[in-house]
């Protein structure tokens, strides 16, 4: 079992990796956002293997079925393609921050970890299931309930401040007509457009 | 099916394999089996839709091929298999190439936590329910990828709407469904089903009552209410007929599949059938019991389980045909109300969809959510809880209470809505001929 685990485990972190370093390699903003995507799909397959079933359904759920569609949309709305504006002048300054940022995240990581622990013996018995819905619904009503208002209201602010701008879009924009309504429309203003005409031609003539 | 392979690998032809490999060879043989059956169902499918549309509309429908036209799909897939591939110049190869995959996978893995009959499911997650809607919401970004790829108004627009109508409708399902994991307790799919014995209460509400595998969640007003909301946002979710605007083929060609032939078109119709047909599967078997029916309940008892090692082989047998002819029975019939209400009703306009998934079916399921947790309080909860006064009332009564709060709950709620939104309605309709008066009477 173990030696199948490490298999897939090795092809899922070569998944993520790959899909990661193609999301900033690639010159097509639609396509880093797919890459993006695979790589959220493989971050999810990588809890499963830990055996932790809601985490990964929820990482499902919210980064490939939300956030991703999310991403497409913004894209897709806000510009058609992004070709030569790609690499800047500054990229040294952005690798330097960058690399500082990866680092101070990772450099405590990697001094304080105890590498080599011996895997835990004894009565195995059922090994407590990791991070299960019951736990974590406990954990939002008890230990990280301020955090869990906070978040939701966030939210809540996030909705009404959507629904704010909808409106005013709304009160600037019409109803889009139907073609039997135009064509209505059209013969109206057609009609008194020839009225006009006409009024302006017996006009000509009684001059 | 593990301990079968175990059972013929190590034990009869002794060749010790380890644990493993038997549960890979596990599953594997479902995997293959629920391969072979994802396409069939679609092919009946398709036939069943056609012959019970054209009786709807007085037509005869396909019946040339074969008798009765049952081999109507074969020819179909002969045709759609030997059609000319073609893809747009200006198209997005890959993206165009790999969007049908990412549209038809999510719809194969969902099969993963479906039951067809007692103890025949293929992974009893305990997070099944969540894990079919996740898995669900992937295909959005395939239909996303389509219209995008074609580099095509027509498949750009359907795909925004397409991901617009999953999107919005995701919520009154998830939230409908809420309320019914508030009662049993439980994500997991299996349980949902075994929660549902009894007959016409469930008999974890009242231990009394005699299991004919008829307490339905479709019995109870929560459950009636989450089912209505559900089947709704069902219908969107597989862009059935009043939500079809997606594919308005009157309006924008075919939505994201315009730039499709052969069997990429192929594949967006089998990941649509199959979808269909996994919605109507989830409806019977969250409120109406899947598999549970009068019978099944009794011969599984007897049959070789876990719970009962020494019963009898011919149980299984028996009791895995009849619950999965229940199941399928019930599946098939809401297949038909989906091909009904395509006779019946016509297409939506895209606001009127938008208005009605958050203006009307998101309250009433958040409202049903809370008759969800009444309903809980008072069959379930005790002196413990902060609920005293329950304590002295037989099980039977508790429920009675509980039913009757929650539909005067659910009740009022629905008229209440109801009448709200069809004001807003009225109102938006006066403002908008207000506007179109105002405009047509320019000079």
């Amino acid at each position: 079992m173990d030696l199948l685990i490490q298999i897939i485990f090795g092809l899922l972190s070569a998944l993520i990796i790959g899909a990661a370093m193609m999301v900033v390699t690639v010159r097509n903003v639609i396509h880093a956002a797919l890459w993006l995507i695979a790589s959220f799909f493989g971050v999810a397959a990588l809890y499963l293997t830990l055996e932790a079933e809601f985490i990964a359904v929820v990482q499902v759920l919210v980064y490939v079925g939300a956030i991703s569609i999310l991403v497409l949309f913004a894209i897709m709305l806000t510009r058609s393609s992004e070709g030569e504006r790609l690499l800047t002048q500054h990229w040294w300054a952005a690798a330097i921050i960058s690399l500082g940022l990866f680092g101070a995240v990772l450099l405590p990581t990697l001094v304080g970890h105890h590498w080599n622990l011996p895997l835990p013996t004894g009565p195995a018995g059922t090994p407590e299931s990791l991070a299960g819905v019951e736990e974590l619904g406990r954990g939002f009503v008890n230990e990280f309930l301020i955090q869990f208002e906070v978040a939701g209201i966030l939210l809540t602010v996030a909705l009404i401040g959507a629904i704010v701008i909808a409106f005013e879009e709304r009160s600037r924009r019409r109803r889009v007509l139907t073609l039997s309504e135009e064509h209505i429309l059209r013969q109206r203003q057609q009609a008194t457009a020839t009225a006009a005409q006409a009024a302006l031609v017996t006009a000509d003539a009684a001059d | 099916m593990q301990d079968v392979v175990n059972q013929v690998i190590n034990t009869t032809f002794g060749w010790n394999w380890p644990s493993w490999a038997i549960a890979l060879i596990g599953y594997l043989i479902v995997a293959v089996i629920l391969f072979a059956i994802a396409p069939f169902q679609m092919l009946f499918l398709t036939l069943y839709e056609r012959r019970a549309i054209a009786r709807m509309q007085d037509r005869v429908g396909p019946n040339r091929v074969g008798p009765e036209g049952i081999f109507q799909p074969l020819a179909d897939g002969v045709k759609i298999f030997t059609k000319e591939d073609i893809v747009p110049d200006a198209a997005d190869h890959w993206v165009h190439f790999i969007a049908p995959c990412v549209v038809v996978a999510p719809t194969m893995f969902m099969f993963v936590v479906l039951p067809w009959g007692p103890g025949m499911v293929p992974v009893d997650l305990n997070i099944g329910l969540l894990f079919f809607f996740a898995i669900s919401s992937v295909s959005a970004v395939g239909l996303l990828m389509a219209g995008w790829a074609s580099s095509n108004k027509f498949a750009l627009i359907g795909a925004m709407r397409a991901v617009a109508q999953m999107v919005s409708y995701e919520i009154p399902a998830v939230i409908s469904l809420l309320a019914l994991v508030l009662i049993t307790g439980s994500l997991s799919i299996v349980d949902m089903i075994s929660y549902q014995g009894g007959l016409f209460i469930s008999s974890r509400d009242v231990a009394s009552v005699p299991d004919w595998g008829l307490g339905w969640f479709i019995f109870t007003p929560v459950g009636f209410l989450a089912f209505v909301a559900f089947f709704i946002a069902a219908l969107a979710e597989g862009e059935r007929t009043p939500f079809d605007i997606p594919e308005a083929d009157s309006e924008i060609v075919a939505g994201y599949m315009t730039e499709y032939s052969g069997m990429k078109f192929g594949l967006f119709y089998l990941a649509q059938y199959v979808l269909n047909f996994l919605l109507c599967a989830i409806t019977s078997v969250i409120f109406f019991g899947g598999w549970q029916g009068p019978g099944v309940g009794w011969l599984y008892a007897q049959a070789i389980t876990p719970v009962n090692p020494q019963g009898g082989w011919v149980f299984n047998v028996l009791a895995g045909v009849l619950g999965v002819v229940y199941f399928l029975s019930k599946t098939y019939f809401f297949f038909f109300v989906m091909v009904w209400i395509r006779g019946a009703f016509a297409r939506l306009r895209i606001d009127q969809l938008m208005d009605f998934g958050w203006k009307f079916l998101i309250p009433l399921t958040l409202v049903n959510v809370i008759s969800a947790a009444v309903w809980v309080a008072l069959t379930k909860w005790g002196a413990a809880d902060g609920l005293a006064f329950v304590e002295g009332w037989s099980p039977l009564v508790r429920w009675a209470v509980a039913f009757v709060v929650t539909l005067a709950m659910n009740l009022g709620a629905y008229l209440y809505l109801a009448r709200i939104f069809a004001h807003s309605q009225a109102e938006r309709e006066r403002l908008d001929d207000e506007v179109l008066e105002s405009l047509i009477n320019v000079v």
